[in-house]
C-alpha cells in the first residue's frame, strides 16, 4: 500500500512538473508553435496524473479517458497546427504578439518594447596564469574528444 | 308586433354595427360610400326609435285610461328580466310609479360580497319578489348580508329614455344626412362617419342605461367621441388643442361624477336604477315609498358631485369653457354633438335623477343658481363674439343654463319644462349649426360674421330655414323655442311665489327674462349681420358664392318644418308633459309634490297650492299668459334692439360699443368673461410652473442619480480594463492568478 501510495506520489510529481513548465511555457513564449507545444504539455501532465489515479484506484475510468485525451490531443493539433499555419500567411511571423485585435477598444496596441543594448564588450584582459609561468598561448584543438 | 325587449337592444346595436363596418372597411373599400352603413343603421334605428316611442306611449295609456299623474299600472307593464332567471311579471298590487321596463341583456360582472354589510338582504341570492320584501324591519331577513357588487347590461324603456332616444337618433340621422353634402371629398370621409356612427351608439346606450356603471362608461364614450370628432382635423392646431381642452376639462367633471357614483355606491348599495336583490337607487321601492331615500348630507353631497359632472358635460359654468372651442372640429359635429345631443347628457342625468334632487333642496338651489348664472353669462358673452358658430355655442351654452335652471326648480313642471326645451333646443340648435354649416360652406371656410354679409340673395333656403331656426331660438311666439322657455320661466316663477327659498328663485326667474332678451339680440344680431346688408364675400368663397347642395339644404328643412311643429305640437297640448311624467323618477317627484300639497292643507284640493303637475298646470295656465306676454314683449325688444342696431343702422354698432365699454362691458363681453384668463392664471400656469419645476428635479437631482449609478460601474471597469489587451497570454496569465487565488483560499 505504501508502495502504491509512494509510486502515485512520484507519478503526481512528475505530472505537476510537466503542468507547470508547461504553464511557464505558454506564458513566456512568443512563438505559436512552441506555446501549443506548451499547452500540449500541460495536458500530459493532467494525463499522467489522471492515469496515475487510475493506476491507484484500479479503476480504468481514468485510463478510458486519458485515451480519449490522447484521441482529441491528435485532433486538436491538427486544428491548432492549421491555425498556426494561416496566422503565419497573414503576418509571416509566428509571434503571437502581432495578433491583439480583440483587446478593449480604448487599449493601446501591444508595442514590442526596444530590446535592451547589448553590453559593451568586456575588454579582454590577458589571463595570467597562477603565478610566475609563462603563459602559453592555446593551442588549437584539432580533433575533438568529449572524454578528454 | 314589436316587443320592447327586440327594440330596445337593437337601437344602439345597428349603430355600433355600422362603426365597425366603417372602421373595417371604410379606408379601403367603401371608401366616398362610407356613409351608406352610417345613415342606414342611424335611420333604422331612428325608426325603431320612434317605434319605441310608440310602444311606450301605448303601454303608458292603455293602462291607465286617461293620464293621471301617479299613474297605477296593472300587472305586467313593469316586468323585469333579471339574469339567469325568465322575465316574470312582477304582481304590483301596491301600485308601481310611473312606467318603466327593464331589459337586462347579461350580467358583465360580478364581485360577490362587496359592499358593506346591510340589513334588509335576503340570505338566498334569490331576487326577492315583492318590493315589501325589502323592509329593512321585515323579520325574514334580519340577517345582516354584504350586497354583490353586480354590473348588469340592462337597458330600460321609460318616457325619458324613448323621447332622449328619438330626439337623438333623429337629429343624428339629419346630421348625418347632411354630413353627406358637408363632408363630400374629405380624406377623413370614412373617419368621420365611424366616429358619428359610434357616437349614436355611446349616446343611446347612456340614455337607456339602467344602472350608474353604464351611465358612466357611456357618458365617457359620447366624451370619447367628442374629442376625437373635435379634432377630426388633427393636422391643424387649433382643432388639436381644441380636442385635448374639451377632453381635460371635461375630466374635471367626470371625476365629480365618479366620486358620486362611489357615494351612490357606499349609501345605497348598489348602482342599478331598477330594484334588483336590493332596492335600486330609482327603482319602484323607493319611488313607491317602500324604502326611504338617504337624506341629508349626503344626499347634498351625491347630488352636488353628480352636477359637478353635468357641469363638465353640459359645458355649465365653471366647466363651460370647452365647448366654444370645441366648434373647431366639423360643423356636422357641431350640430350633433356639441348642441343638440351629447350636451344635454348633463341635463337628462339630473332628470333622471330627480329624486335624488327632491332630497335635497340644497342641491336644487346649487342646480338652479349654476344653470341661472350660466344662461346668463354666456348670453352676455354671445353678444359681442363675431364668429359665427361660437356665438351658437355661447347661445347652447346659455340654453343648457335654462334647462339646469328649470331642473333646479325642482317641481315635476320644472323638470318637464327643462327636458321639453332640451327636445325643441335639439331641433333649432342643430338647424341654426346646420345653417352655419351652410354658409360656412358657401364662404370657403370662413366664419366671421364681419367678413360677410347680405347672402339672403345668394343662400335664400339658408336664409329661411336659418331666420326660422332664430325664431325659434328666440321663442318668438309660434316656434319651438316658446313653447320651451315659457314653461321654464313660468315653473321659476311659480316655485318663487310657493316654495321655499323664493326670493332666489324670483331672482333667477329675472335673469332668465333677462337671458331671453339677450337671446333675442345676439340671435339676430347674427342673422342680420350674415343675411342681410349690402352683399359681401370673402375672397375665400370664390367668385360666386352658391346656395350648398340638395343634401345640405334638406336636413335643413326637415329641421325648419320640425322646429316649426313640435313646439306648437307638443306645448299647448300638454302632450310632451304628459307622457314624461309617466317616467317613474317623475311620476315619484309629482307623488311627493301631491303628498306635500295635502300634508300642507290638510285634505283641500291639491291643485291650489302646489307645484304639481299638469292639472295644476292648467289651472295656472292664466296666470302664465302674463308670463308669456311679457317673454314676448323681452324677446321682442331684444329683436328690435338688434334690427335697429345691425339692419336698420338706426344706432351705430360702435357707439352702442363705446357706451357698454364705460363700465367695461364691451370688453367684458368680448374677451368671454376672462374665463379663458383666469383658468390660465388659476389652472394652466400653477400646473405648467409645477411640471417644469418636476422636470428640473427629475433632470438635475434624479437623472444625476442615475447617472452616478451607471457611472460607479464605468469607473470599476476602467480600473480592470487594461487586462483586456488582446494578448493571449496576459488572459493565460489571468487564469493562472485566479487558480491560484482559488487553490490558495481552499487549502487556506
Amino acid at each position: 500500500m505504501h508502495y502504491e501510495l509512494a509510486l502515485l506520489h512520484n507519478y503526481l510529481i512528475v505530472g505537476a512538473m510537466l503542468f507547470c513548465i508547461g504553464l511557464v511555457g505558454f506564458i513566456s513564449r512568443r512563438n505559436m508553435i512552441v506555446m501549443f507545444l506548451s499547452a500540449e504539455m500541460m495536458l500530459q501532465g493532467v494525463s499522467l496524473s489522471l492515469v496515475a489515479f487510475s493506476r491507484t484506484h484500479n479503476d480504468f475510468g481514468g485510463q478510458i479517458l486519458v485515451v480519449f485525451i490522447i484521441a482529441v490531443a491528435a485532433c486538436e493539433a491538427a486544428v491548432a497546427l492549421a491555425l498556426v499555419q494561416v496566422l503565419f500567411a497573414r503576418r509571416k511571423s509566428l509571434d503571437i504578439t502581432l495578433w491583439h485585435q480583440l483587446r478593449e477598444a480604448d487599449q493601446p496596441p501591444f508595442q514590442d518594447q526596444p530590446l535592451a543594448e547589448p553590453l559593451p564588450e568586456k575588454p579582454q584582459w590577458p589571463r595570467l596564469p597562477p603565478a610566475g609561468v609563462q603563459p602559453v598561448p592555446p593551442t588549437e584543438i584539432t580533433d575533438y574528444r568529449p572524454d578528454v | 308586433m314589436f316587443d320592447i325587449a327586440l327594440l330596445l337592444p337593437l337601437i344602439p346595436a345597428l349603430p355600433l354595427a355600422a362603426a365597425i363596418i366603417i372602421g373595417a372597411l371604410g379606408p379601403w373599400l367603401l371608401r366616398n360610400r362610407s356613409h351608406l352603413p352610417a345613415v342606414a343603421a342611424i335611420g333604422l334605428s331612428c325608426a325603431l326609435s320612434l317605434l319605441l316611442l310608440w310602444s311606450v306611449h301605448r303601454e303608458t295609456t292603455a293602462s291607465a285610461g286617461q293620464y293621471s299623474p301617479w299613474a297605477t299600472h296593472t300587472a305586467g307593464d313593469a316586468a323585469g328580466r333579471y339574469p339567469k332567471s325568465p322575465p316574470r311579471d312582477r304582481p304590483n298590487a301596491a301600485g308601481t310609479v310611473g312606467f318603466e321596463r327593464i331589459v337586462c341583456l347579461w350580467t358583465w360582472a360580478v364581485v360577490d360580497r362587496a359592499g358593506v354589510a346591510r340589513a334588509g338582504l335576503p340570505a338566498g341570492d334569490v331576487p326577492p319578489d315583492e318590493p315589501a320584501a325589502f323592509a329593512p324591519d321585515s323579520a325574514t331577513d334580519s340577517a345582516m348580508a354584504r350586497p354583490a357588487f353586480s354590473i348588469q347590461i340592462a337597458l330600460r324603456a321609460d318616457p325619458l329614455t324613448a323621447v332622449m332616444l328619438a330626439t337623438v337618433t333623429l337629429v343624428s340621422l339629419v346630421v348625418a344626412v347632411y354630413s353627406i353634402g358637408y363632408m363630400h371629398g374629405d380624406p377623413g370621409y370614412w373617419r368621420f362617419f365611424a366616429y358619428i356612427s359610434l357616437f349614436v351608439f355611446s349616446m343611446t346606450m347612456l340614455v337607456s342605461a339602467s344602472n350608474f356603471i353604464l351611465l358612466y362608461v357611456f357618458w365617457e364614450a359620447v366624451g370619447l367621441c367628442s374629442y376625437l370628432l373635435i379634432g377630426f382635423w388633427y393636422q391643424k392646431p387649433e382643432a388639436a388643442a381644441a380636442g385635448k381642452k374639451a377632453f381635460i376639462v371635461n375630466r374635471v367633471g367626470d371625476f365629480g361624477f365618479a366620486l358620486g357614483v362611489f357615494l351612490l355606491w357606499t349609501t345605497y348599495g348598489t348602482l342599478d336604477f331598477h330594484d334588483g336583490v336590493l332596492p335600486g337607487i330609482l327603482g319602484q321601492a323607493r319611488l313607491s315609498g317602500a324604502v326611504p331615500f338617504v337624506g341629508g348630507a349626503t344626499a347634498t353631497a351625491i347630488c352636488l358631485l353628480l352636477m359637478l359632472g353635468a357641469c363638465g358635460k353640459s359645458a355649465q359654468f365653471p366647466l363651460h369653457v370647452w365647448l366654444p372651442d370645441a366648434m373647431e372640429g366639423p360643423t356636422p359635429v357641431s350640430a350633433l354633438i356639441h348642441a343638440a345631443t351629447m350636451v344635454t347628457a348633463g341635463v337628462y342625468m339630473v332628470a333622471r335623477c330627480t329624486p335624488l334632487y327632491l332630497a335635497s333642496a340644497e342641491a336644487q338651489q346649487v342646480v338652479a343658481v349654476i344653470g341661472g348664472a350660466t344662461a346668463l353669462m354666456a348670453a352676455m358673452i354671445a353678444i359681442t363674439q363675431t364668429d359665427l358658430k361660437r356665438i351658437l355655442a355661447y347661445s347652447t351654452i346659455s340654453q343648457l343654463g335654462y334647462m339646469f335652471l328649470a331642473l333646479g326648480a325642482g317641481t315635476l313642471v320644472g323638470v318637464t319644462a327643462g327636458m321639453f326645451h332640451l327636445f325643441t333646443h335639439a331641433f333649432f340648435k342643430a338647424l341654426l349649426f346646420l345653417g352655419a354649416g351652410s354658409v360656412m360652406h358657401a364662404m370657403g371656410g370662413v366664419i366671421d360674421i364681419r367678413r360677410f354679409g347680405g347672402l339672403r340673395h345668394v343662400m335664400p333656403i339658408t336664409h329661411w330655414t336659418f331666420l326660422v331656426g332664430c325664431l325659434g331660438l328666440a321663442g318668438v311666439f309660434p316656434l319651438a323655442g316658446f313653447w320651451s322657455k315659457d314653461p321654464i320661466l313660468a315653473a321659476l316663477h311659480e316655485r318663487a311665489a310657493t316654495g321655499s327659498a323664493g326670493s332666489l328663485y324670483s331672482g333667477l326667474y329675472l335673469a332668465g327674462m333677462l337671458g331671453a332678451a339677450l337671446t333675442a339680440f345676439y340671435t339676430f344680431r347674427a342673422f342680420f349681420a350674415t343675411f342681410y346688408g349690402p352683399l359681401r364675400t370673402p375672397p375665400e368663397a370664390g367668385h360666386h358664392a352658391h346656395e350648398s347642395p340638395p343634401s345640405m339644404t334638406g336636413p335643413l328643412l326637415v329641421l325648419a318644418v320640425a322646429t316649426a311643429v313640435v313646439g306648437a305640437a307638443f306645448g299647448p297640448t300638454h302632450l310632451f308633459d304628459r307622457f314624461l311624467a309617466d317616467t317613474p323618477s317623475l311620476a315619484y317627484a309629482n307623488r311627493l309634490a301631491e303628498h306635500a300639497a295635502v300634508a300642507a292643507v290638510g285634505n283641500a284640493a291639491p291643485a291650489s297650492l302646489a307645484t304639481p303637475a299638469v292639472p295644476a298646470a292648467h289651472a295656472a295656465h292664466d296666470a302664465h299668459t302674463v308670463i308669456a306676454l311679457l317673454s314676448q314683449a323681452v324677446v321682442l325688444a331684444g329683436i328690435a334692439l338688434a334690427a335697429l342696431v345691425y339692419l336698420g343702422r338706426v344706432i351705430e354698432a360702435e357707439r352702442l360699443a363705446a357706451v357698454l365699454d364705460r363700465a367695461k362691458l364691451y370688453t367684458l363681453s368680448y374677451r368671454k368673461m376672462f374665463w379663458d384668463e383666469i383658468y390660465q392664471a388659476l389652472i394652466v400656469w400653477p400646473t405648467w410652473i409645477a411640471a417644469k419645476l418636476s422636470a428640473d428635479f427629475d433632470r438635475l437631482a434624479i437623472d444625476k442619480l442615475v447617472d452616478l449609478c451607471g457611472w460607479l460601474p464605468k469607473l470599476l471597469g476602467s480600473a480592470l480594463r487594461p487586462l483586456q489587451n488582446g494578448l493571449v497570454q496576459y488572459y493565460a496569465l489571468a487564469m493562472v492568478v485566479g487558480l491560484l487565488l482559488l487553490l490558495g483560499t481552499l487549502l487556506w
